[in-house]
């Protein structure tokens, strides 16, 4: 397909991308767009630098490899090259999403899943402000490499968020209603739920009160457990962290024990959702990986680069947050694997907590921070009163030590809006998820 | 019908670091055009990446009046400002030997550290053309100089960050700024035995500045849903500080316009002023459905519809210097933040990963971490120093914004 300069490696990613975008603002109608562009990015290595550049017209790829090629120096070993070596050379074409496919769905049908929400959001007085959002978003991509791969593969997702403003006198909230899948089917007949939600929001609005300030054992719901484990346990699996640092390998030796044995933790880009990427930006196969796996450190997240100055194999986790950035180490749907417990029986051993059910926004080095939105004290084993909690943070290591029970049930999410961030790479898609999870200890403030 | 275009062009290098080395080039020239289209109320829109036909765009854009977005605001006129702030930063060419040799220097006298990250060096543009004689257009070119530092010995993936963004790049200066945070980080010291300490942000750290961003929002402001609703001439804050919606490129790199084509007086709009609330930020929907002063906070998406955006924000300067706002006392410099977050209520806390011990010129030394915590009417109320008048940077033009908080051991 593409002439390939001699004594280089090279590899050119193609996107294709249809994304719909409406919002409607207090049932006012403020954005309703198709977007559609085709791009490319090109990747060549010399064996000592990497050359990129990311192009908006494909008709250029070929000229752009020749010019790209100049600033490099042919290596006539390239192929030896331990890094290129690591290349997987795949050939594939897997469209999934023939049946189902948004572009087919009319943008009129788009904008009444949203407005089916007006009437109930209209209703209630304390919703002081409101968006409706709906974003769907379909990719087909194209992988090339010098070394033979041939890849197609497409991915879509689609979802709708109400984000909402509460106030009652001097008492405020902001939260948002989501649902996300990859199929538009998936989220429609959703009012039920998203009024038993604004109802959980009118509550903690008149009911919430600052939290004092402590050392809690902490109940973290599904959402809070994905985000916990993405920030504070799958960012540190990145691989890139490490390369040529003889102190993170030591202390990150694969088999050493992180946490309690009950604690498993996973990373899959097989997975629907966000997290879906069947091959990477590198044209690698995606793997599910165990980060954790019966509290031992099991493996770790890689690029060819990385695995091979790791010595370890390949996982699928190079990934670009579009056509103008190179494949850096990222995730795919990062979760926690379900325990033995019910929820129930999780809560009831509880006497004097708090739970976590929704989360505004979560970050995490060697300390993570939850920033929740909606919280409780439990008391008793049960679900009590609800707080008010600007942040819960904790030590990665201590607090992975300190996870006590988890329940039967791994819940696995997305979200449309937003997406990790890593360097200048914001927002990348991603899915994450886990059981509701227990913690002995963490600070609340 | 008006037709009107909003093109930007973003050409940027891009030097990937990563274990003290530069592994990869990255280049960088990508033109968006955005066509809209002004007709009885009502606005379209198109956009393209790269090249486009013309009429294609036209008639995308035409078919989009059909979702019949209302846009009844009163589109720009007459107005032709062309502003130009790009200069001689560093010759295209040579960058690639500079910042091997910056790096080469901060191997051999700072062998404790890793250090990965990003050189970039942006040209940018954006220009708004209308056929009612608007013709605004910005260009810049900045540097962004972005090192993440690990000590060698740490377990950390990372333990610190140095770097600026800004017109001017000299190795000297730029070895100098990153020398002070490095030497001071490698000098362990305790904090301050005192539960209230002067703590010291640097002005581009959005973190004691995320309320704003919520509370000043026109929608949140003027549906009353924000802790600031019906404050707008009250004076809730300190009579010293003062708040500016800022679009000034001599600042920051912005351009001196929003994505309506309003350009303010000085290029800034005064939110809080001496204390009082002036103004939620706005776009023209926004101040026309509710009334409010319109701010010229709009933003927009190639492809779409101006949209109310997050603005950047200016503190005003006091007269003092660091040294002075800190009275004698020792600062905690907030470096480096893990999250962090205000409340509902207005009650703030954060993480600090890494503070370091400030008399008000030099980094003393690193704390452990720390809890800093607070409430926004303190913080930017009696508990609030000022803004210093000398830069944090030789080489940028942050400045040091000094409030006591509660602070403690993490």
């Amino acid at each position: 397909m593409f002439k390939f300069p001699e004594g280089l490696y090279t590899d050119v990613r193609i996107e294709d991308v249809y994304e719909t975008k409406i919002i409607y603002t207090m049932g006012e109608i403020e954005e309703s767009k198709e977007r559609t562009y085709k791009a490319a990015f090109i990747r060549i290595f010399d064996g000592e630098k990497w050359y990129y550049n990311s192009i908006s017209n494909i008709e250029d790829i070929q000229a752009e490899i020749d010019l790209l090629s100049q600033y490099a120096n042919p290596n006539e070993h390239i192929e030896e090259n331990p890094v290129v070596k690591k290349f997987q050379v795949n050939k594939e074409n897997l469209l999934k999403f023939k049946d189902g496919d948004i572009k087919k769905i009319s943008i009129k049908e788009k904008q009444n899943l949203l407005k089916e929400y007006f009437p109930a959001l209209q209703e209630y007085e304390f919703i002081k402000h409101w968006n409706a959002y709906y974003v769907d978003r379909k990719i087909y991509k194209e992988f090339y490499s010098s070394k033979g791969s041939s890849i197609k593969f497409d991915n879509q997702t689609t979802g709708l968020t109400i984000k909402m403003k509460f106030a009652k006198g001097d008492k405020h909230l902001a939260e948002a209603f989501q649902k996300s899948s990859n199929n538009i089917n998936d989220i429609k007949g959703k009012i039920e739920e998203f009024k038993s939600f604004v109802s959980k929001c009118y509550d903690f609005l008149i009911n919430s009160k600052p939290v004092e300030p402590g050392n809690y054992t902490v109940i973290l719901s599904p959402i809070a457990a994905g985000v916990f484990a993405h920030e504070s346990f799958g960012h540190k699996s990145e691989a890139d962290f490490m390369i040529g640092d003889e102190t993170m390998k030591r202390e990150w030796a694969i088999g050493k024990t992180v946490g309690k044995e009950l604690l498993s933790i996973v990373d899959d880009g097989n997975i629907n959702g966000n997290g879906y990427v069947p091959y990477d930006d590198e044209g690698t196969r995606a793997e599910k990986t165990y980060l954790v796996k019966n509290g031992l450190l099991s493996g770790r997240l890689h690029s060819a680069t990385t695995a091979y100055y790791l010595d370890e194999d390949l996982t699928g986790n190079a990934r670009a947050i579009n056509f103008e950035y190179e494949p850096i180490v990222r995730m795919t749907t990062t979760y926690i694997e379900p325990g033995n417990m019910t929820k129930e029986e999780l809560f009831s051993e509880v006497e004097n907590g708090i739970f976590i059910d929704d989360i505004k926004h979560g970050s995490g080095m060697s300390t993570f921070t939850i920033a929740p939105s909606l919280a409780y004290y439990i008391k008793n084993g049960k679900i009590a009163d609800p707080v008010s909690i600007s942040v819960v943070t904790g030590n990665v290591m201590e607090t992975l030590n300190e996870i006590d029970g988890l329940s039967n049930e791994t819940e696995i999410m997305s979200f449309i809006l937003g997406g990790c961030g890593k360097m200048e790479q914001f927002p990348l898609p991603v899915g994450f998820g886990g059981p509701f999870v227990r913690v002995k200890s963490l600070n609340v403030q | 019908m008006i037709k009107e275009k909003y093109i930007t062009n973003v050409k940027e290098i891009s030097l990937n670091v990563s274990q003290s080395r530069i592994d990869s080039v990255r280049n960088k020239n990508i033109t968006k055009t955005g066509l809209r289209v002004y007709d009885n109320g009502y606005i379209g829109y198109a956009g393209a990446i790269g090249n486009y036909d013309e009429s294609d765009l036209l008639n995308k854009a035409l078919s989009t009046l059909d979702n019949r977005i209302s846009y009844d605001f009163g589109i720009e006129a007459n107005k032709k400002i062309h502003e130009d702030y790009s200069t001689e930063i560093i010759d295209e060419n040579k960058m690639l030997d500079e910042f091997e040799t910056l790096l080469s220097v901060l191997r051999e006298e700072q062998p404790d550290f890793y250090f990965s990250h990003k050189f970039n060096l942006t040209d940018y543009s954006v220009n708004l053309i209308n056929e009612n004689g608007l013709d605004l257009y910005h260009k810049d070119r900045f540097i962004s100089l972005g090192l993440l530092f690990k000590e060698k010995k740490s377990l950390n993936i990372m333990d610190g960050f140095v770097g600026f963004e800004g017109r001017k790049y000299d190795r000297t200066l730029a070895l100098k700024d990153i020398f002070h945070v490095l030497n001071a980080y490698k000098n362990k010291v305790d904090l301050p035995n005192k539960n209230i300490l002067p703590v010291v942000f640097n002005t581009s750290e959005e973190l004691p500045f995320l309320k704003f961003f919520q509370d000043l929002d026109g929608n949140n402001f003027g549906s009353g849903s924000s802790l600031l609703s019906g404050k707008m001439g009250i004076k809730v804050f300190n009579d010293n500080f003062t708040l500016y919606q800022n679009n000034n490129p001599n600042d920051i790199p912005v351009p001196f316009f929003d994505a309506e084509g309003v350009v303010n007086k000085n290029y800034r709009y005064s939110l809080i002023e001496n204390g009082i609330v002036a103004s939620p930020y706005t776009n023209k929907r926004i101040s026309k459905k509710y009334n409010l002063p319109l701010t010229g906070s709009a933003t927009c998406e190639y492809d779409g519809v101006p949209t109310l955006g997050v603005p950047a924000l200016k503190v005003k300067e006091s007269v003092k210097t660091a040294k002075e706002l800190l009275g004698g006392e020792m600062g905690i410099f907030v470096l480096m933040t893990s999250g962090g977050d205000f409340t509902p209520e207005g009650n703030f806390a954060a993480p600090v990963q890494l503070g370091l011990l400030f008399d008000g010129e030099k980094f003393i030394g690193r704390l452990p971490e720390l809890n800093i915590s607070s409430n926004l009417f303190d913080m930017f109320g009696n508990s609030f120093r000022g803004v210093s008048k000398d830069n944090c940077s030789l080489l940028s033009t942050s400045k040091y914004m000094i409030m006591d908080m509660k602070v403690s051991k993490l």
